[in-house]
């Protein structure tokens, strides 16, 4: 239990000490600003963004745009995420699937996720559809290597174990791969949702953003018009809440894995 | 396999025969071959306990590795109860050196998981598995992960789940190898407990001379490369045995020099 504290005390101090850095260039930015060093055409003042930032809650664009972004990269990272673990655990746990599908999947693994965007158009356009199914795929492969790596990589001790007391494949797979797996599997988990959220940023700023099927929807699309128009406030706004979201996103996900394999000693 | 087990206990202690005849292995390791078994034929009584020991690279963890059906020999065969062995199995329990609790299950849990492929209700299996914990004196911890339970409670735990199915015989591994000496001297006392009170034949691979001593029927002594049957000794006297007494100490002697002299 004094473990536990002495953690929690130094997380807080931890806490503290990485919002400093960010204070600090926001005081050098506005120092500048006022000493009028600053390229008004690149750069604006930190209160036009606090303005920025209320006009956008006020006209419901900001909040908007951050709430389409959040549900398109949870959908996908949800889609990728299920069917990256049953095909990690299924390569995982049978020599057979492993023998017919690894060399294809490591393959695969190889193309750069945007290098997806002209076959998946062409299939899908350049609706919700491709845009899910693009975020899904970069949420697939680091989710399945994951559990791959965590159910090849069972102490063969464990697995002794289940062969001793005579538990069938199924028994051995919920009682002793998984639960063995499953720090693995949680780094997956953690790896495939920065994918995710990239890969949504991506998604949105890249696909269907005013060229071809008129402006998207999201932060993507929020930065893509932002840029376009010149506005660097917005700019700066959309780049800070997909920092924001992005890192909060993360907290939660560690958050939780590390309570899901409480029994590891720390 | 399992289904020859039940939750009861057995009638009468007529299983449990070992034997092996002729039983080679060769590993190879890094490129090379190693003979770790050279024609090694032994044969255990029902309700016998034995123990095997040797210096490290004698094969007394194989023999105790094909008794579990973990490993195969090369050349030879053994029999339990006239049968070959076909693979791992409830019949035979095992308790490793390094306990191999499973972490995330807490010690019920982990005692349970060895009547998982017994019939019987559920009812039945939690009255087993409170049963052996209170035999293996682990009360009051049935709810603990194994990382909150010491290192002698982690060993007790795990002798638990190798004796829940009611194996006719027992393998240990060094069950106590790395645990300090008065646990023990504890432990040794309540393994011959569990053993007398179970009527099950025990087959114990052992470094530790006095531990032998203390607890065998008959103890056999290995030597290494290739290993080999050095010799088998009876230990006739009366338990619970007085580590100091003359027959006591004369047979650690001799078992030390068997050991310790190679000609």
């Amino acid at each position: 239990m004094p473990d536990v504290a002495v953690l929690r005390q130094d997380q807080k101090g931890l806490f503290w000490k990485a919002l400093l850095l960010p204070a600090a260039l926001i005081l050098l930015w506005a120092a500048l600003d006022l000493a009028g060093f600053v390229n008004r055409q690149l750069f604006v003042a930190p209160g036009q963004v606090v303005v920025a930032l209320f006009e956008g809650f006020s006209d419901g664009s900001l909040p908007g745009a951050t709430l389409a972004t959040l549900f398109r990269a949870l959908a996908g990272w949800a889609i990728g995420v299920t069917f990256g673990l049953v095909a990690g655990v299924l390569l995982g746990f049978s020599g057979i699937a492993r023998g017919l599908f690894d060399p294809t999947v490591t393959s695969l693994r190889q193309i750069a996720l945007f290098a997806w965007i002209p076959l998946l158009s062409a299939w899908l356009g350049n609706g919700e559809a491709m845009k899910i199914t693009l975020i899904a795929l970069g949420a697939f492969f680091p989710m399945a290597l994951g559990a791959q790596a965590g159910c090849v990589n069972v102490p063969l001790a464990w697995r002794e174990v289940g062969t001793v007391l005579e538990l069938s494949r199924l028994k051995q797979l919920k009682v002793i791969i998984l639960p063995a797996a499953l720090p693995s599997i949680l780094a997956g988990l953690e790896l495939s949702l920065n994918v995710a959220w990239l890969g949504t940023f991506g998604a949105e700023y890249l696909i269907g953003t005013g060229y071809i099927n008129g402006m998207g929807d999201g932060l993507g699309a929020y930065l893509a018009a932002a840029r376009e128009y010149a506005q660097m406030d917005r700019v700066l706004l959309g780049i800070l809440f997909l920092g924001i979201i992005g890192v909060s996103l993360d907290r939660l996900v560690i958050g939780m894995s590390r309570r899901a394999v409480s029994w590891q000693k720390h | 396999m399992a289904e020859a087990l039940t939750l009861l206990p057995p009638a009468a202690a007529a299983f449990g025969t070992v034997k092996l005849s002729n039983v080679s292995k060769t590993f190879r390791v890094s490129g090379k071959s190693v003979h770790a078994l050279d024609s090694v034929s032994l044969s255990i009584d029902p309700g016998e306990f034995l123990s095997i020991i040797g210096p490290s690279g004698c094969g007394k963890s194989t023999i105790l590795r094909f008794l579990a059906g973990l490993d195969r020999p090369d050349e030879g065969e053994i029999l339990v109860d006239g049968k070959a062995i076909g693979g791992p199995g409830l019949q035979r329990g095992i308790v490793f050196q390094d306990h191999r609790l499973l972490p995330w299950l807490n010690v019920e849990r982990n005692i349970g998981l060895a009547l998982h492929a017994l019939p019987g209700s559920p009812d039945e299996k939690a009255a087993r598995v409170s049963e052996l914990i209170a035999l293996v004196g682990l009360r009051g911890f049935e709810k603990a992960l194994p990382h909150q339970l010491s290192g002698g409670m982690s060993q007790r735990a795990a002798i638990a789940r190798g004796l829940a199915p009611r194996p006719p015989l027992l393998l240990l591994d060094e069950p106590l190898g790395a645990l300090d000496s008065l646990t023990r001297a504890r432990l040794q006392e309540e393994l011959l407990d569990i053993w007398r009170g179970e009527r099950i034949t025990v087959v114990m691979v052992t470094h530790d001379v006095e531990e032998a001593v203390f607890l065998s029927d008959r103890i056999v002594v290995m030597e290494p490369r290739p290993g080999r049957v050095r010799s088998i000794l009876s230990i006739g006297s009366e338990r619970p045995r007085r580590r100091s007494a003359p027959d006591f100490v004369a047979a650690r002697r001799e078992i030390d020099e068997l050991l310790n002299h190679r000609t």
